[in-house]
């Protein structure tokens, strides 16, 4: 890669890669297993940077390959998330608004989405990310209105898990 | 509204992460490719070391001829076991040079290891390499040295050959015979591990590139 298309890279990634953390959060529920994620999205992002045009938006196209690297490395073992690594990580809620209620809403919320399976994952983060349908089938692939029923269902879920 | 909705709220407001990285990590990140190649490295020593092990064992005994009727089999089993002891110390290094790189936490040291492995796996070649030379130039000094010796090697069928002539033939195709065994071996190494110093190299001047740059 040329170096000054490197240091561009690096600006983007560094200004965006909360997206990234926010992926390893939900895919992984330990320290080494989101570094290990996070370095996998590095690496694709990086390998790939030189075909994004730039015709979309860096953190779009950023959702796409991260979304999808933590896709298929989900798929490739076999039910990663185990109980007990749940509690590892401190899911915060901002410091200036902090709120008790806020925060164990967002405990209840990381630990429900990671009883989903990895697209339905995907589909919630996006929804949560406040993304349209468009950028949601572009981001997964599949037609807008395949995303429509496939998001429905998968908020039906997600509804289910919390309020049991 | 939906009831997701709150959620939705609850997940915007949630922090971000601590532990951010700078960019000069995240470069690293994508070229920290480094520790995999040292597997490989490693990988690739142990394979080959069984290669040699097979082949060892399964050539034919009638190959060893030579050395029996040099009177060399003693010096040749104690010349194997030692063999097989420098190259289990090098597979050692490999291993160590894997276990040191996946545990490297900043670009500098991770440049100083890599410098190290090349080392190693450039003294690993030279010796097996050594070793082939060496060990051809000793078994002619051997055979040159007793003319009885020479004649049983390289006449066996007793023909009427002057010892002038049998000595230039061994010479020719003693030194033809080696040349071409040192080729192969230098063009198997250079590919097996060539390829791979080649990657290490590639993300060891792309990290020095990093070192000045920031």
């Amino acid at each position: 890669m040329q170096k000054d298309l490197e240091d561009k890279f690096l600006l983007d990634f560094e200004a965006n890669q909360n997206i990234a953390h926010k992926i390893c959060r939900l895919y992984t529920t330990n320290k080494d297993a989101h570094n290990d994620l996070f370095q996998e999205i590095t690496i694709q992002l990086w390998k790939n940077y030189p075909k994004f045009r730039g015709d979309a938006k860096f953190s779009t196209w950023m959702y796409r390959v991260a979304l999808n690297t933590a896709i298929s490395l989900y798929r490739k073992s076999t039910r990663q998330i185990k109980t007990q690594d749940i509690g590892e990580i401190d899911y915060k809620i901002k410091a200036h608004d902090y709120d008790d209620t806020e925060e164990i809403q967002l405990k209840a919320l990381y630990t429900a989405m990671h009883q989903l399976n990895d697209i339905d994952k995907a589909l919630i983060f996006l929804y949560l990310e406040d993304k349209p349908y468009k950028e949601i089938s572009e981001t997964l692939g599949i037609t807008s209105v395949n995303a429509r029923v496939k998001m429905n269902r998968a908020k039906e879920k997600l509804k289910n898990i919390l309020n049991p | 509204m939906d009831e997701l909705d709150n959620y939705k709220r609850v997940w915007v407001n949630q922090a971000e992460e601590k532990n951010k990285l700078s960019s000069k990590e995240i470069y690293k990140l994508a070229h920290s490719k480094s520790s995999s190649i040292v597997k490989w490295i490693f990988i690739v020593g142990v394979l080959e070391f069984i290669l040699w092990t097979v082949v060892n064992i399964t050539i034919p005994d009638r190959f060893y001829k030579i050395y029996e009727d040099l009177n060399l089999m003693e010096y040749l089993n104690i010349f194997m076991g030692l063999h097989y002891v420098i190259i289990l110390v090098f597979l050692f290094l490999f291993y160590k040079n894997y276990k040191r790189v996946s545990l490297v936490e900043n670009t500098k040291k991770l440049i100083q290891k890599i410098l190290i492995i090349r080392k190693t796996v450039k003294y690993y070649v030279f010796y097996n390499l050594a070793t082939v030379f060496l060990g051809s130039i000793v078994l002619n000094i051997v055979l040159f040295s007793n003319d009885t010796h020479l004649m049983k090697v390289m006449n066996p069928q007793n023909l009427t050959l002057d010892m002038q002539q049998v000595v230039t033939i061994t010479i020719i195709s003693q030194l033809i015979a080696l040349l071409i065994i040192i080729v192969l071996l230098w063009l198997f190494y250079k590919v097996v591990y060539g390829i791979l110093l080649k990657k290490l190299n590639k993300n060891y001047k792309a990290l020095l590139n990093l070192e000045y740059k920031l």
